[in-house]
């Protein structure tokens, strides 16, 4: 048994569990105040990586950028822009293709919600490419910290250590999405807003009465999870290095799934989700099975549905009158 | 209402023919090839330069009494490669009558939907660069004629079964790797062409430390499966499949993993132009991506008088021949032949090109065509990654004729 290596694999889930946790907070959100699946989501972090690529050829970034003091206000940045951009864009998208249809029956959102998806990567396509295309990475890629475990044995029973490398990109992606996601409790939680979006997601008519804005609460929600989708987007691009008009729907695919899995409206069950989804993809190619994640990621949560239908996470049925 | 659409079509009828009795005499006869290729995104560099073999071709062979023109179908409008759009655009090309013959598809799986629509219409394809075995041997091949015994279909490219042995003989005996570690992309040419490579390493006294697959929703991150890959120390990696499944990535991943020093390789599905060129292999993997990179492609690179065929391609576009520029030209060359001998009738030029005692005069050499419709060359041509031009350079060609191994050259 080689416990570097598992080190390193778990490493490598929580670096893809923190971008789908960053997008599948926006599913789990929306769902939670209007009960909307958007699948429009995927698609504003894929348009998130493709904002940071416009604004890296704008300032004319080629690369990695070298002097800490520079890098660290690029970085700030290109967060700072993606985030609001995308967080308009969702404000945007509720407004005209969510909100004239807010009391039409279930399924008319859903379909302008795929209407969107569609809308937004033929966008993409056209002004863009269709094919993968490089994002400069301002993080040197292949830096990073590296840890040499301690190896010993327990009987014949060897663990060896290959040393670990902690790249300065994943570090720094993981730290970030856990900031975010503490600073997205404690906006929902604390703050007046944050409790005008739970009353909300309660009971919408008594919230108003009570003398919630509606509107604006539930554009508030479309406005955070659109800008941390967009995070993500800037998070994918600073990772990979290259991002394609169709990455929204694979990673959205994902990442809805994880806010399901975990309990859909439930922002901790949707990180949760995310976390253990990642952790099964990785740990499937780490015993040579990538082929396979799929249908393990999916039997698990069919697993988890059959005895908890409402996720690992889910509120009980009856807390939405 | 039936005298009068029998009226009609009378009329119709007799225009049509005033029309063609019109043109016998004034002019040459229109004529249509039709082409079924990937033309977008990150497949342009593909297409394209196949494209442009064909109608460097036709230009130059022209055949008296007929005006050869072009039906072009892009089948890879979202970027990629698309068997549903195949299908379609195969139908188109049964419904245009002027077509008498298809160049195409570039794709396996493109093939795979295309066979049936060609094969029942008695359309012929003639595809450059196809290459998995199953299109046209066995019982696989049998299906998508839906038992016809008519053959529609033929190809110039040799096959996985031989272009994967090509890639273990890279791997052994070019690079020297006493082990790899094999990723594919779980297509119908990717896996295929994975699974030859193996058994042929295996075979050459290699150790097979890992074969593992990336479906269409896991082509983005290959950081877990590269982790698990480096643990075991392969000596070669090797993929199956094409750049825009994965391939550029896997190798630009590999170098972000500190993988950069262990040779990489693959086969045509990677051969789509140098690290300028927007979205092809070299370009994605990045600059340091591609050392000791090898590609192998089903198709011939010393063809007889390459260099005027490099210099016409070249006067004619500005830009180098692609790996199949040369395997499009003799496509169309082959259905020009036929057309001059036996006309433009679907069914006999269909019948012309699969009867296996015609010979075919081509840029690639003396072509017949056997009972399936494979060639008779089994040549793969080897490329690697030549750092200071950053784009593939070609080595050496071998012939694989019933499995024995002969250097036909060694210059690079």
């Amino acid at each position: 048994m080689d416990a570097g290596i598992l080190t390193q694999q778990a490493f490598n889930a929580l670096t893809i569990g923190a971008m789908y946790a960053l997008i599948a907070l926006g599913y789990t959100m929306v769902y939670g105040i209007i009960e909307l699946i958007n699948f429009a989501h995927g698609d504003v972090f894929m348009v998130g990586s493709f904002v940071t690529l416009w604004l890296l050829s704008t300032l004319g970034v080629q690369g990695t950028i070298n002097d800490p003091p520079t890098l660290v206000a690029m970085l700030v940045v290109m967060f700072a822009f993606a985030m609001t951009v995308m967080g308009l864009v969702g404000v945007v998208i509720e407004r005209f293709a969510y909100r004239p249809l807010r009391n039409a029956p279930r399924l008319a959102p859903l379909i302008t919600a795929i209407g969107v998806s569609f809308i937004l990567q033929n966008i993409i396509q056209v002004t863009f490419s269709n094919s993968p295309v490089n994002v400069p990475r301002v993080i040197e890629a292949q830096a990073g910290a590296t840890l040499q475990l301690p190896q010993f044995a327990v009987g014949s029973f060897q663990v060896t250590a290959s040393p670990v490398t902690f790249s300065y990109t994943h570090i720094f992606i993981v730290v970030l999405a856990l900031a975010l996601m503490v600073a997205l409790q404690l906006f929902v939680g604390r703050t007046r807003l944050g409790r005008a979006m739970r009353s909300t997601a309660i009971d919408r008519e008594a919230a108003q009465l009570m003398g919630v804005d509606i509107n604006t609460t539930i554009a508030l929600t479309f406005f955070i999870g659109s800008a941390l989708a967009g995070a993500a987007g800037v998070a994918w691009a600073l990772n990979y290095g290259t991002t394609k008009f169709d990455i929204g729907f694979q990673t959205g695919l994902k990442s809805f799934t994880a806010a399901v899995l975990g309990g859909i409206g439930n922002t901790t069950g949707a990180a949760l989700g995310s976390f253990l989804i990642a952790f099964v993809e990785v740990f499937s190619s780490q015993l040579g099975y990538s082929r396979w994640s799929e249908a393990v990621v999916f039997a698990i949560l069919i697993i988890v549905l059959v005895f908890r239908p409402t996720g690992l996470l889910g509120q009980r049925l009856t807390e939405r009158g | 209402m039936k005298p009068k659409a029998l009226a009609i079509l009378s009329l119709v009828a007799l225009v049509a023919s005033a029309c063609s009795s019109s043109s016998a005499t004034t002019g040459p006869k229109v004529v249509k090839i039709g082409i079924e290729l990937p033309l977008s995104g990150a497949e342009l560099p593909n297409g394209d330069p196949t494209l442009k073999g064909v109608q460097l071709a036709i230009a130059q062979h022209p055949v008296a009494g007929y005006d050869v023109q072009l039906n072009i179908k892009d089948d890879a409008l979202n970027g990629k490669h698309d068997p549903q759009t195949g299908a379609t655009n195969i139908g188109q090309l049964v419904n245009d009558t002027s077509v008498f013959a298809v160049v195409g598809p570039f794709n396996s799986n493109v093939a795979q939907a295309e066979i049936p629509v060609s094969n029942s219409a008695g359309l012929i394809q003639c595809s450059p660069a196809n290459t998995n075995p199953g299109l046209t041997k066995g019982q696989s091949a049998i299906d998508l004629r839906k038992g016809s015994t008519k053959i529609a279909y033929v190809r110039v490219a040799t096959t996985d079964d031989i272009q994967g042995q090509a890639g273990a003989d890279i791997a052994y005996n070019v690079a020297g790797a006493k082990s790899a570690y094999i990723v594919d992309d779980t297509e119908t040419y990717g896996k295929g062409l994975a699974d030859v490579f193996e058994t042929t390493f295996k075979s050459l006294g290699g150790t097979i430390v890992g074969h593992d697959g990336a479906g269409a929703n896991q082509q983005s991150d290959f950081t877990a499966l590269l982790t698990a890959a480096k643990a075991k120390n392969p000596g070669f990696v090797y993929f199956g499949g094409v750049t825009a499944t994965g391939g550029g990535l896997l190798r630009k991943q590999m170098v972000d993993l500190g993988m950069a020093s262990i040779p990489y390789g693959g086969g045509d599905g990677i051969s789509d132009g140098s690290a300028a060129t927007k979205s092809s292999f070299l370009n994605v993997a990045g600059a340091q991506g591609d050392v000791s990179s090898y590609m192998t492609v089903a198709a011939i690179s010393l063809i007889p008088n390459a260099d005027k065929f490099k210099a016409d391609y070249k006067a004619k576009y500005g830009s180098e021949a692609g790996a199949y520029s040369a395997s499009g030209y003799a496509c169309a060359q082959i259905y020009l032949q036929a057309l001059a001998k036996v006309g433009s009738d679907r069914e006999a030029v269909r019948a012309y090109v699969t009867t296996t005692s015609n010979s075919f005069d081509t840029v690639l050499g003396t072509i017949t065509f056997d009972a399936n419709g494979d060639t008779s060359q089994h040549i793969i041509s080897y490329y690697k990654f030549d750092p200071t031009t950053k784009d593939w350079a070609f080595f050496e060609q071998k012939d694989f004729i019933s499995g024995k191994v002969t250097m036909a050259s060694s210059a690079p």
